[in-house]
């Protein structure tokens, strides 16, 4: 259902992503994994247009999309179905939490303001915020916000949402929640792209990880695989870190 | 403290006239200065250079001789460029074209810089569900810009109230231009009492103007309490 082919990216003589080609089934839960610098976060930015790709198609239902030479009208197209949740949440501080989910709906597809409540509020108790409808951003924790960033995303029912670490910026105590409401809608089998550090998410949640390291794609696999045996030298070195940490115990 | 009192009422009708240019100029300056602000973020380069550059000169020249160079210049601009008199004007529309010229380069870097103080993040997130950039502009960027510049905005509406007195030099007959004449009528009999009763109305409008601006801030500020307990509607 979503399939990049080619994707390159230069930021000046800097080649971020060298030919990137993925494909995404629905209802799957892709994990992009690698080091810090490996355009794993460009890579998912492209997809949507945050950043433009300087090559590559995006093949979204069957409507393909050329990165470089792709419309307004394109663009607006692909991200009416793909939605993004940011690492640092980004949601609209002039806006309520209950405003931050409807906002799509009720000025981008123009859904009546009931109407786009009933939805947002029924979001909003998914992601376990029933009592903050009303609620500024800057009143609710890093956990809560992220929640809302996830709601807002699933507001006007995408294709697929494209989560950029998603708990990097959250207190220890607060990824927990976070992740609870990722793997719910997973569940559900809504389609995902995550971009995450988090080693055991990705192992019990994603149904397929992608491992990238200096803008190409070393790895692709079942978690089960990916974890136990990587076929890469460059997967192992970096998994290793994860797989031999060594347990204390008393 | 009778004639003090006295002279303010005779003054309070001159009010009509301050506020017919500190409206007309700050409307005019806001459109002349989201114009330039625009420029300046836009990315044609020779409008931006033109912008910036026009911002310095405004800064670097005293309200009181860019007055004159209205006042005296205007006329003679339009006569040998187009040939048109424009003599006929009232000393009010000089004044009001020098502060709107005015007003338009500091409103654009207030503008300028309330724009950038918001957060990329917010533009992207609003693209990202689907707004287009006009959209995310009018619903997200705006309303934040404006709670940025409310301060500064306040500012630029007391620099007007009381650089607009300059008024005066050329003939406006406004509070100040009253006093002025007052006092050449009186023969400066009782110049202290004509200035105090004029301070007094300045302070009582500035701090106004200030409270108003104090309040416009707590109401279009977003660090504020959950929406139950403000009963306003916005937008």
């Amino acid at each position: 259902m979503l399939e990049l082919k080619g994707i390159h990216k230069n930021f000046g003589k800097h080649e971020i992503l060298k030919g990137i080609n993925i494909t995404v089934e629905k209802g799957d839960v892709v994990a992009i994994l690698g080091p810090s610098g490996s355009g794993k976060t460009t890579l998912l930015r492209c997809v949507n247009f945050l950043e433009r790709a300087d090559h590559g198609v995006i093949n979204l239902e069957g409507v393909e999309t050329n990165c470089k030479t792709a419309g307004k009208k394109d663009i607006l197209r692909i991200r009416k179905k793909v939605s993004f949740v940011f690492q640092n949440y980004n949601l609209f501080k002039n806006k309520t939490a209950l405003e931050n989910v409807t906002t799509g709906l009720i000025v981008a597809q123009k859904l009546p303001r009931e109407q786009a409540n009933a939805v947002g509020k029924e979001l909003l108790n998914k992601v376990g915020l029933s009592d903050k409808y009303n609620s500024y951003p800057c009143k609710l924790s890093g956990g809560q916000q992220q929640r809302v960033g996830i709601a807002r995303a699933m507001a006007t029912n995408p294709d697929i949402i494209l989560f950029d670490e998603p708990t990097s910026a959250l207190d220890p105590e607060l990824v927990g929640e976070v992740l609870d409401v990722i793997k719910k809608l997973a569940k559900e089998g809504v389609t995902m792209m995550v971009v995450t550090h988090e080693m055991g998410f990705a192992r019990d949640v994603a149904n397929k990880i992608i491992f990238m390291d200096s803008g190409s794609v070393i790895e692709t696999g079942a978690p089960r695989e990916f974890f136990r045996a990587p076929k890469e030298a460059r997967t192992r070195q970096f998994l290793k870190r994860f797989i031999d940490e060594p347990e204390y115990i008393i | 403290m009778n004639r003090i009192i006295t002279y303010v009422i005779t003054l309070l009708p001159y009010l009509a006239v301050t506020f017919q240019y500190v409206l007309t100029s700050l409307f005019f300056g806001t459109i002349f200065g989201f114009v330039l602000a625009a420029a300046k973020l836009g990315k044609n380069k020779a409008l931006k250079r033109l912008a910036i550059g026009y911002t310095t000169v405004m800064r670097c020249t005293p309200s009181i001789v860019f007055l004159f160079l209205i006042f005296y210049g205007l006329p003679v601009l339009f006569r040998t460029t187009a040939g048109i008199n424009i003599d006929g004007l009232g000393t009010i529309t000089f004044v009001i074209i020098t502060f709107t010229l005015f007003l338009g380069a500091s409103l654009s870097e207030i503008m300028r810089s309330a724009y950038e103080s918001v957060d990329r993040g917010q533009y992207e997130a609003a693209v990202s569900i689907g707004l287009s950039s006009i959209q995310a502009f009018r619903e997200i960027i705006l309303p934040q810009a404006f709670a940025v510049s409310l301060p500064n905005m306040g500012n630029t509406i007391l620099f007007l109230l009381k650089e607009g007195a300059l008024g005066y030099i050329i003939g406006l007959i406004d509070i100040m231009g009253k006093a002025y004449l007052i006092n050449g009528n009186e023969m400066g009999a009782h110049i202290l009492e004509v200035y105090l009763a004029l301070s007094l109305i300045y302070w009582t409008l500035s701090i106004g103007i200030e409270r108003l601006f104090k309040y416009l801030e707590g109401r279009f500020s977003f660090e504020k309490e959950n929406k139950d307990t403000i009963t306003y509607r916005r937008g």
